[in-house]
């Protein structure tokens, strides 16, 4: 036994260096690191205790990027959601190409982001782009600026919605696939309407399934770096969607403070903490989770 | 009937909501320029391929999608070894701590890359190995273990021990029950993660962006960013590279849907 618990822990060691060297370590070590002035290449490093943190609270770029990302995080999540559950309850019914639907329904999830990103520039690039000749021939005037400063959040959210609602789908589905077929024979024995049987047999069995949904795209919504960097491009535009993330990036690799860096991930993670803590106390019942 | 009709009318919406960018970038990329920037049709009148061979010829694209399938493919290799090693201690070894190990493991899933990158790069520096491919390997290893731990981990608990029992009495040995019984039965949780782990390092682009600064090593994800971030903007050549970077995954993904249904299904999403 006592030989069998070693091995058991050999086994396990290469998972448990990485992790703990490449994940746990950088954790712990951005905590401190937030405490110090620190360039990002060279050796120079001084203690300032929780000036980086003063600082933030009074930055008007901070409340800024978290302003953006607050409604850029909602905003998508909201839709994801708006358009991934009626997507999935569709693919739930029995159809010809059901099948064919449900794999590529997934390819915008699986495709690099700046594949997404690429592909939406261009279908809504202003002179060339298809969105802007549909619009102009169904009548519109002008062509919309849909990459310029007063459309760029909005383009951002589609391009982000088009690119991770299929998570929703896949993960609602998966649980919509698991209920007995029999709770909705009586309901419609019951002469239930279909909005009806939703609204008392579905919405009540996916209840937790959607608890974990609106978590987990909330908190990677807050956190999402590429597709909102890669949008904004080089351009003078990117400051109408600098996210936190975004602004961390900046403070830690363009204007190489990384110690202030440290500190905007820190703060980013507190933050979720908070919310997450809020959201389960708030939804979090036995009801919904029996 | 009305239905159907309505079934089939909302199936048509998302097939072309989920499939018409990708197609239309498709027929992007096989236009002369003259069409790229006439009046938008769907078909192109000219069908070319001189997209793809100026990507070829006047930009570094092939490089950076070798680097892409080194970097992805030497992840996937060790990813799948270091899991399932690890998966298999967590469900045939009894030791002291086990579950809450399981536990831990599954909370490091919670750190955004974005969150960790700084002191990330730091330590990299340290280590020596900034600007390797060895630096982006083991960071998407480490970022796709606990997935793959877990899905790995809920297939091995579903493999009777009866099996591996019979094996070890006929004399198979330890390593050739895991390789010749264990493993073939597990092969949709392998493969679940192997698609997993490679569309991760595949599609990356953060620990690319900070990680790498020399041309000869980018990944296609910084590596074709950098083609768009040029003066003038080429858009069928762009177009181009994106329909060779949407290959790979699309052609994978088909090649093994059937698994990873079930790898969904049983290690993914539990609702």
């Amino acid at each position: 036994m006592r030989k069998s618990a070693l091995v058991g822990w050999l086994l396990l060691a290469p998972s448990l260096v990485l992790l703990g060297g490449l994940v746990v370590f950088p954790v712990l070590y951005n905590i401190w690191l937030s405490l110090f002035d620190k360039h990002a290449f060279m050796p120079v490093q001084a203690f300032v205790g929780l000036k980086h943190y003063r600082y933030f609270a009074r930055d008007p770029e901070f409340w800024t990027s978290f302003y953006y990302g607050s409604v850029y995080a909602g905003v998508t999540m909201v839709l994801q959601l708006g358009v991934g559950v009626p997507a999935a309850l569709l693919l739930n019914e029995g159809f010809r190409g059901r099948n064919l639907l449900r794999g590529v329904v997934l390819f915008p999830y699986m495709i690099p982001t700046i594949v997404a990103v690429i592909l939406w520039k261009w279908l809504l690039n202003d002179s060339y782009g298809l969105v802007n000749h549909l619009l102009m021939s169904a009548g519109l005037a002008r062509p919309v600026a849909w990459l310029g400063p007063d459309y760029i959040m909005a383009s951002l959210i589609v391009t982000s919605v088009w690119q991770f609602f299929p998570f929703v789908v896949v993960t609602y589905l998966a649980r919509l696939q698991t209920i007995p077929p029999e709770l909705y024979e009586s309901a419609t024995v019951d002469g239930a309407s279909a909005w009806r049987r939703f609204l008392h047999v579905t919405l009540p069995q996916t209840a937790s399934v959607l608890f974990v949904i609106v978590l987990l795209r909330s908190i990677w919504m807050f956190t999402k770096f590429d597709t909102v960097w890669l949008m904004a491009g080089d351009g003078g535009v990117s400051r109408y969607i600098r996210t936190l993330p975004v602004y961390a990036y900046a403070r830690s690799f363009t204007y190489l403070q990384a110690g202030m860096g440290a500190a905007l991930a820190v703060i980013m993670f507190v933050m979720l903490l908070a919310a997450t803590a809020v959201y389960f106390r708030l939804f979090r019942s036995d009801e919904v989770f029996s | 009937m009305k239905r159907a009709l309505g079934l089939y009318a909302a199936g048509a919406v998302l097939l072309l909501g989920a499939a018409f960018p990708f197609l239309w970038m498709l027929s992007t990329a096989l236009k002369p320029s003259g069409e790229i920037f006439a009046t938008p049709r769907f078909v192109p009148l000219h069908p070319t391929l001189e997209n793809f061979s100026r990507l070829f010829a006047d930009t570094s694209f092939l490089v950076f999608f070798r680097n892409s399938v080194a970097v992805a493919g030497a992840t996937v290799l060790l990813t799948l070894t270091v899991s399932s090693l690890g998966a298999y201690s967590l469900t045939r070894y009894r030791f002291h701590g086990r579950d809450s190990v399981a536990g831990l493991i599954l909370l490091t899933y919670m750190f955004a890359p974005i969150m960790i990158i700084i002191p990330f790069y730091i330590l990299v520096r340290q280590l020596g190995i900034v600007n390797t491919r060895l630096a982006l390997v083991l960071s998407y290893t480490t970022f796709c273990l606990p997935f793959c731990l877990w899905v790995l981990r809920a297939f091995f608990q579903s493999i009777p021990l009866e099996l591996e029992e019979a094996a070890l009495v006929d004399g198979a040995g330890r390593g050739r029950t895991v390789w010749y019984v264990v493993l073939p039965l597990a092969l949709p949780g392998l493969i679940a993660a192997a698609i997993f782990t490679f569309i991760l390092a595949w599609n990356d682009f953060l620990f690319a962006l900070v990680l790498i600064t020399s041309e000869e090593l980018k990944t296609l994800p910084v590596g074709v960013n950098d083609l768009f971030n040029a003066t003038i903007v080429d858009w069928g050549m762009i177009m181009a590279a994106g329909v060779m970077i949407t290959v790979p995954t699309v052609g994978f993904f088909v090649a093994v849907q059937r698994y990873l249904v079930q790898g969904w299904g049983a290690g993914g999403v539990k609702g």
